[in-house]
């Protein structure tokens, strides 16, 4: 094996330039593939947390049936009381209780239909940005206090701005008529075009109160910054709130979402198509230089034969040759790739009219490529894969060359 | 000559007058549930998988564009209405004693929780003009005849149904009114339960909507009283009005 491999090193750089070019390919291939799957991932997490921190959360506990068709009267019993208990046992902080409904809102020129959510004001911090988007006056302050926060959209729609009152009227759960005034105590921007048109959030208890709930609400909302612990949050809870037997289930932000995560996947799925092409074009170049290679060392292989080397150990020393090209070429090349990546990283990444697709998606305006084991080696990896597929069609050959024939080739 | 040979169309196949049969059943029909005026005190059922609720209300018509509704029970709810005037539509609620005006926009939301949309209620009498009427055929049932008439909506009517389908009998008595979409799919149907005599017009006293996605939930109607001879004073469709339950 040992000295295969010095014999297949030497080979390499008896034609310096040839390698050189084909290490070139490959590795830039390498580098490309790796920038461009990073800033996909990267693109793809913003996405994510672009989903969950505004308002969604990564996983909440609902009603069953809720999600589909969110009638008030699928709620939560004692919501409060299980949110409470959730935040003691789960250790985590950051789990907010909401309940929903849909009312007319009314100021003194006009009315529209929007979502009225009741919250709880001490712990919606952590789990969604909107408290802290307030862009004039100030968040709700107790869980029984008469106030309300509305969308700047809303406002605007509404003529109103902070201090003038709001009238609310809608179907409570037990299907009476809902209704209450409340003064707005403050305005805020998500940037969220449909949170910001149709949102607004008052007290958990006025909202009970006003909407006959009575200890009812519709979600416990749970925030973690990384998204990949959506799962294992989800188990977690679910095993928590089977407890109580009130038919309550976990779901997790792409259950909530399902939009999200299918473009995701399609984006995806359509990206490996391009890289896929790209791959196939640096195989056949790759293989190209191979059967050059063994071609005109023909007469060389027909003296080894001819010396007592097995046909076999030649095809050995020719993949030898490639995989250690490849696999120098692709080092290279992903750690170029993953420095690009970092640049960026540090620096952001943005290009015109990126903005008005971001928001969208509630998406900054900048892009940051992901570095991971996923973005940097799968891309070289399915190089690696394909190239040393190409280097076996040349290799095969030699296992068909006949020793005093070979030497008599030119 | 194009103008001629429309003319002898026309005189050879009188589509027009078939057309204008089947709107004026509907029309009489309309006519005749909402009388020139009319008080009526009318329940409402909303049956859901695990609940039900019922609402008693007052309704007071005049002519197709004017209605007042006024709940009387549960005693939660009473006192709040609804003020139909021209297709437009204001709510009312003495719990916090403010009137909001229904946004257009909001009118294929359900009315006070039932499988009736505010259009239902509103814009009851839209189908006399905003939609082209056929006869489909008619059935004799007993002593009746049975008028069945499909409803399409022309281009510029403020409706989001592809087509309505009702049963008609003879003596003006809507026995079944059925929406479709704008893909021929059937979305909800108004059936009559219930057939009684009030003010000496026979009447749909028990009405059911059931929407075809959500099996074993409905909205019932039934007139307990139906008055079509009283008088009512104008003013009684008024916000002031409104405001003021007595």
């Amino acid at each position: 094996m040992g000295s295969i491999f010095k014999l297949a090193w030497r080979n390499i750089w008896r034609n310096t330039r040839r390698t050189i070019l084909t290490m070139c390919a490959i590795g830039f291939g390498a580098s490309l593939i790796v920038f461009s799957v990073g800033l996909q991932l990267g693109q793809y997490d913003l996405m994510i947390s672009g989903s969950t921190k505004i308002y969604q959360g990564l996983v909440q506990v609902q009603k069953e049936g809720y999600l589909d068709d969110a009638r008030m009267r699928d709620s939560i019993p004692n919501a409060q009381a299980l949110g409470d208990e959730i935040r003691k046992l789960s250790g985590i902080k950051d789990i907010t209780v909401r309940a929903n409904g849909f009312a007319l809102v009314s100021s003194e020129e006009r009315t529209y239909g929007v979502a009225v959510a009741g919250v709880e004001p001490e712990h919606e911090d952590g789990v969604s940005i909107i408290p802290g988007l307030i862009k004039t006056g100030k968040y709700l302050s107790d869980n029984d206090a008469q106030e309300i926060v509305i969308g700047a959209s809303l406002a605007k729609n509404l003529k109103i701005t902070v201090g003038d009152e709001l009238t609310i009227m809608g179907s409570g759960r037990d299907g009476s008529i809902a209704a209450t005034i409340l003064p707005v105590v403050g305005i805020f921007e998500s940037g969220s075009r449909e949170l910001d048109r149709s949102l607004v959030q008052i007290p958990i208890d006025t909202f009970q109160d006003a909407f006959s709930m009575e200890e009812h609400a519709h979600a416990i909302v749970i925030y973690h910054k990384d998204a990949n612990l959506a799962e294992p949050l989800k188990l977690q809870l679910q095993t928590l709130v089977s407890k109580r037997q009130q038919q309550l289930v976990a779901l997790t932000w792409d259950e909530i979402q399902p939009g999200i995560k299918e473009s995701i996947e399609l984006d995806y799925s359509s990206g490996w198509v391009m890289y896929i092409v790209l791959v196939a074009v640096i195989t056949f170049s790759i293989m190209n230089t191979f059967l050059m290679s063994v071609l005109e060392r023909t007469r060389e292989f027909g003296i080894m034969l001819a010396l007592g080397f097995k046909p076999f150990n030649i095809g050995k020393l020719v993949m030898m040759e490639a995989f250690i090209l490849t696999l120098l070429a692709l080092v290279i090349g992903t750690l170029i790739g993953i420095a690009v990546n970092y640049y960026f990283l540090i620096n952001g990444l943005t290009f015109e009219g990126m903005e008005e697709i971001a928001a969208q998606y509630n998406m900054p305006a900048t892009i940051t490529p992901q570095i991971s084991l996923e973005s940097s080696l799968l891309g070289p990896l399915v190089i690696l894969i394909f190239t040393l597929l190409a280097a076996l069609y040349p290799a095969m050959k030699i296992r068909k060359l006949e020793p005093v024939e070979a030497m008599r080739h030119i | 000559m194009e103008k001629l040979l429309l003319i002898i169309l026309l005189v050879l196949f009188p589509l027009s007058g078939n057309a204008k049969d089947a709107k004026s059943i509907i029309k009489n029909a309309i006519d005749k549930y909402r009388g020139e005026t009319s008080y009526s005190e009318v329940e409402m059922i909303i049956h859901r998988k695990s609940w039900q609720r019922s609402m008693v209300m007052k309704v007071w018509t005049k002519g197709l564009d004017n209605s007042l509704v006024r709940i009387i029970s549960p005693k939660k709810d009473a006192g709040s209405g609804n003020l139909l005037k021209d297709d437009k539509m204001w709510s009312y609620t003495p719990k916090i004693n403010r009137v909001i005006k229904i946004p257009s926009s909001m009118s294929n939301q359900s009315w006070m929780g039932s499988d009736f949309s505010n259009n239902d209620i509103a814009r009851a009498d839209d189908i006399i003009d905003h939609y082209v009427h056929k006869l489909l055929k008619e059935e004799i049932k007993g002593d009746h005849t049975i008028f069945h008439i499909e409803s399409t909506p022309t281009e510029e009517a403020p409706v989001v149904w592809g087509k309505e389908v009702l049963q008609i009998r003879d003596d003006d008595v809507i026995l079944e009114h059925a929406f479709y979409d704008q893909d021929g799919e059937l979305i909800k149907k108004l059936s009559t339960l219930e057939i009684k005599e009030f003010s000496g017009r026979a009447i749909p006293a028990i009405q059911r909507m059931q929407k075809t996605d959500s099996e074993g939930e409905w909205t019932e109607i039934r007139i307990h009283v139906a008055d079509y001879s009283v008088k009512i004073p104008t003013r009684t469709f008024t916000l002031t009005n409104l405001r003021n339950p007595r």
